[in-house]
This record gives C-alpha cells, structure tokens and sequence, in this order.
C-alpha cells in the first residue's frame, strides 16, 4: 500500500464519519441550513429528515470505504481523490434533500410568524477581545526551523539530481538539486502555517455567533468554543508540517521506508484531523454543545441590551454587577443575571418571543453565504462547524485569490526549477 | 455590553443602536469614560451597513453622550453621575416627554398606570446616591 492510497482508505471513511455526525454538532436552530426557532428544533420533518440523513450518509460512507479498500492498490492514484470526491457529492446531497424538505414546510407553516426577530452583539467582544493564543504557533514554527536547518545540513551531500515531491519513492519524479527542489516541501509549510494563521486571525476580527435570544451564555460559549478551535487548528498546521518534515527527510535521503510503512510520514496529518474532529464533537458549532456555566470570563456580567427584561434589580451603586435587559420597544424592564438558558426556554428563543433573525435568503443552497449589507468578511458555517465567507464582500475575494494566487506562483516557480 | 437589534423591525436600525446605547448609559452599564466598539466593528458584529451606525455614533455625539477622536475611538462622554444637563436641553426633553405621555393619555391609560410604568423604568436606571427614583 502506497502513501497515496493509505491517504484515501484513511480520508474516506474520515468525512464520511464527519458529515455523518454534522447534524449533530450544528446549532439546534439551524436544521440543515435551515434556520428556525428555538422551540420547532423538534418539529415531525426535523426528526426525519435527521433520521433519514443518518441512514442515507451512514450507508454512502460505508459503500465508498469499501470501494476505496478494494481499489487501493489496483489502480491510479487519481482514482482516489475521485472516490472522496463523489462521496462528497452524494453527501452534498443528502443534505440538499433534508434542507428543501424542511424548509418546505418550514415556509408552509410560517414558522416565524408573530416572532421578534432578534441579532446580538456583545460589545465586550471589541472591548476586551479575545486573544489569539500565539504561542500555540510555536510547534508549527519549530519543526519549519527544524525542516530548514536539517535541509541545510543535508545540502551539500545530496545527489545532483534527487527524487522530489511528497512520495518520495525511488519510482518517484526526479529533479536537479537546487535550493528550490530541496526546500520545496518547507516552503509548502510556510504556506500552511500563513494561510492557516491568516484565516484563524481573520475569524479573530470577525463577529461572534451568537443567539440573541441567549446572548451572555452564547458569548461565553463562542469564547470557549473559539479558543479551543484554534488551538486544536494550531496544532493542526504543527502536525501538518511534522508530516511534510518526515517527507522531506525521506527525500533527502535520511531514512527509507517501503511498502505499507511509506505511508508512515502520515501519520501526524491523521492524527491532526482526529484532534479537529473530536474538538468540533465537543463543543459544537459555535460552542453549541458546550455548557455555559463552566467559563470563569468576565462576560459572565455582562449586561445585556435588548428586549423585556426578565426581573427587576434594585437601582443605585451595585452598577459592578448588573446585568439589564433593555426592551426593544421600551416595554416593562427590570435586570437579569441570565448565566444560562430559563427552565422550558428553547434555545435561539427567548421568553418575550423573540428569535434569531431568520436569515435564510443570505445563504445560497444552504452553504455559501452572499450579503452585501454585511461587511463582515467572515461568518460562522451553515452546516458542520467552522467559518466560511462573504461571498458579496470585495476584501474577502481578495482573501480568496491571495490563498489561490500563493500555491500558484509556488507551482510555477518550481515548474521553472524543473519540479 | 449585550446589544440587541429587531434588523427588520419598524424601527430604523441607526435609532435602535442609539436607543439601546443610550439605555445602557442610563442604567450604568455604560458609564462615563467606557469605550464602545468602533463604527466598522459593531457594522460587523450586528451585520449591518457602516453608515448605520455611523448615524446612530452621530446622533450620540450630538446629544453629548458620545466623544469620538482617531486616538481613543467612541467613548462615553456622560452618565447619570455626571451632574445636570444643559437646561436648553431639559426644555427640550420635557417637550418630547410631554408628547410621549400625551400619546399614553391618548390611548387611554390612566394617570395612575402612567405614573407606574414610568416608576418602574426609572427604577432600572443608575442614579447617583441619594437620587433614587421615588
């Protein structure tokens, strides 16, 4: 077995068992793209469409599994990719078919008739902003230094033309040496380490996901949800670049592996990959399924800006620790310190009767987000976990072409070294 | 801070921010010398455009509850400690408050209900010592 074909037996399976769990780590009030409020999250067409979902993605993932185990081996590297490629498609489509079904009726039923709809902001997010944890970079930094260094040592006593790329087998595209055919795998980790950074420092600057309906808990679970993805993102790109590190030292002749064992300098990819998975399992998209109480953050009193308060607190010096709720349309108001959801409240609603603004028209086939009111260049995903962007926002186009434009100018300036 | 806004409520989104900031002010959750988010980032948090909360810093800026330099962005300028207002300004609060418990009267509510609803309100806001709502 090849690296190429472990990669595939491996990274099958793989998102086939992500996109099977997503429903699952979505926010209750958004069903497969669909939002909704709080207190339908348990609607008849939600549990069958999930269940049906289930089924269908649960049987896809494990015809292609099979198919990718029996082909491996038996033919052309490529045959790989198009195995993962289509099980994604198939994927794709079973949630096309969950989203229309439910907003179907969803809209039939008017789901959001006579309900405040609501968007929160917590100005603490600006304010006192979370940090991005920078020493968590270092390891990705170090083995970088350490793929240099090595490279550098090993220079001088390579061969004048070597075996190149991430194969690394003796059958494997050969090269003249040069500083651009030896260093070409660290300079695949600088791109990993810039784009990565680049876009975790991005989702820094972006909004928090919030439930407006449940604001101070939401923030607080985005800050811990937001934390623990970066790091796990961190260590990613780390594991990522060990892996092209193993790669090159196979390249420039340091160890040989052969066989099942050449998919050896994999390994710390996959393990990456489990690490993301299994942060995205706990806390959920946006920190959905973290619970709220266990953050010792100062937003815990936070006061909150927004429709009917909830109860009364006394008026004068005890400002510290207030906590109000302002109401929209200047209604009855009293303060609450609302830690966590009330007893029988739905999440994404709130007592009053307000919910998240249903924003289902700024999302195209339930995935790629276009609103051009919106200045944010980057928003949380629709489905599954993580952020993507704002495809009507010019600077997240130019963000795009950067990330596009980079692997490009690096292919055609190895194309030139004879790579 | 939490602020919430209704985006496609009746009320325009620029007198929703100003509304919820000043609330904030009066109930101590926003003293004086708070910073609060620059006009870009709070465009961004709420999804909004730039120039809708620019107007809603504006009206704030105007009104003296907002000071707005390059070097320490929007800050709150005034609280309820901060001593009395400008009495050109009182005169015209108490036209706009005449006008707001007019339309109450209108409407039927007694002056007893009027009198309770605005104690209740009063009770949320942040008075210095000694100058409690009743």
């Amino acid at each position: 077995m090849s690296a190429s074909s472990l990669a595939t037996v491996v990274i099958v399976p793989f998102f086939g068992a992500l996109l099977w769990v997503t429903p699952a780590i979505t926010r209750p009030t958004l069903q497969f793209g669909v939002r909704i409020p709080g207190d339908r999250a348990g609607a008849p067409v939600i549990r069958r469409e999930r269940r049906a979902y289930y089924w269908r993605t649960a049987a896809i993932g494990v015809c292609f599994t099979i198919t990718a185990v029996l082909v491996q081996g038996h033919a052309s590297w490529w045959l790989g990719r198009i195995i993962l490629v289509l099980e994604l498609a198939a994927d794709l489509g079973c949630y096309q078919i969950a989203r229309k079904n439910i907003a179907a009726v969803k809209n039939a039923e008017d789901w959001f008739a006579g309900l405040r709809q609501m968007v929160a902001t917590d100005t603490s997010w600006r304010t006192d902003p979370p940090h991005f944890p920078v020493c968590w970079l270092l390891p990705a930094l170090t083995v970088i230094a350490v793929t240099v260094i090595v490279g550098a040592v090993r220079y001088p006593d390579l061969p004048a033309r070597m075996v190149v790329g991430f194969g690394g087998s003796s059958a494997g595209h050969q090269a003249p040496k040069s500083v651009v055919s030896v260093f070409a795998l660290a300079v695949g980790q600088l791109y990993v380490t810039a784009l990565w950074t680049g876009l975790m420092l991005i989702v820094y600057r972006s909004r928090p996901d919030i439930e407006s309906a449940d604001a101070a808990s939401s923030t607080r679970r985005y800050r811990m949800y937001l934390a623990a993805f970066t790091r796990a993102v961190l260590t990613l790109i780390a594991l990522v670049n060990l892996t092209l590190l193993l790669a090159a030292l196979r390249t420039w002749q340091v160890y040989r592996l052969t066989g099942i064992a050449s998919g050896l300098p994999l390994l710390p990819f996959i393990a990456g990959l489990l690490i993301i998975a299994i942060v995205a399992v706990r806390t959920g998209q946006g920190g959905s399924r973290l619970s709220a109480g266990s953050s010792g953050h100062a937003s815990n009193a936070l006061p909150r800006i927004g429709p009917a308060r909830l109860s009364r607190v006394s008026p004068g010096p005890a400002r510290d620790a207030r906590l109000s709720r302002v109401g929209v349309g200047g209604g009855p108001s009293g303060g609450s310190k609302r830690a966590s959801r009330l007893p029988g409240e739905s999440p994404g609603q709130s007592p009053e009767g307000g919910a998240d603004r249903d924003d289902d028209r700024f999302w195209k086939a339930g995935l790629i987000y276009v609103n051009r009111d919106d200045p944010a260049i980057m928003v949380g995903n629709r489905f599954g976990v993580g952020w993507t962007f704002n495809f009507a926002n010019r600077t997240a186009w130019l963000v795009l072409a950067g990330i596009v434009a980079a692997p490009a100018g690096l292919a055609a300036i190895m194309a030139a070294a004879g790579l | 801070m939490l602020l919430s806004i209704e985006p496609d409520g009746p009320v325009p989104i620029y007198q929703q921010i100003r509304d919820r900031i000043v609330e904030a002010i009066a109930d101590g959750a926003q003293p004086a010398g708070s910073g609060l988010p620059s006009i870009r980032q709070l465009a961004v948090d709420l999804g909004v455009n730039f120039h809708t909360v620019n107007k809603s810093y504006d009206l704030l800026r105007q009104e003296g509850l907002l000071r707005i330099s390059r070097k320490s962005g929007a800050v709150v300028q005034r609280d309820p400690g901060s001593g009395p207002p400008d009495p050109g300004w009182v005169r015209d609060w108490t036209g706009r408050a005449r006008t707001l418990l007019a339309e109450a009267a209108a409407q039927g509510m007694s002056a007893q209900d009027i009198i309770h609803h605005s104690q209740a309100a009063l009770a949320d806001f942040s008075f210095p010592a000694g100058e409690g709502a009743a």
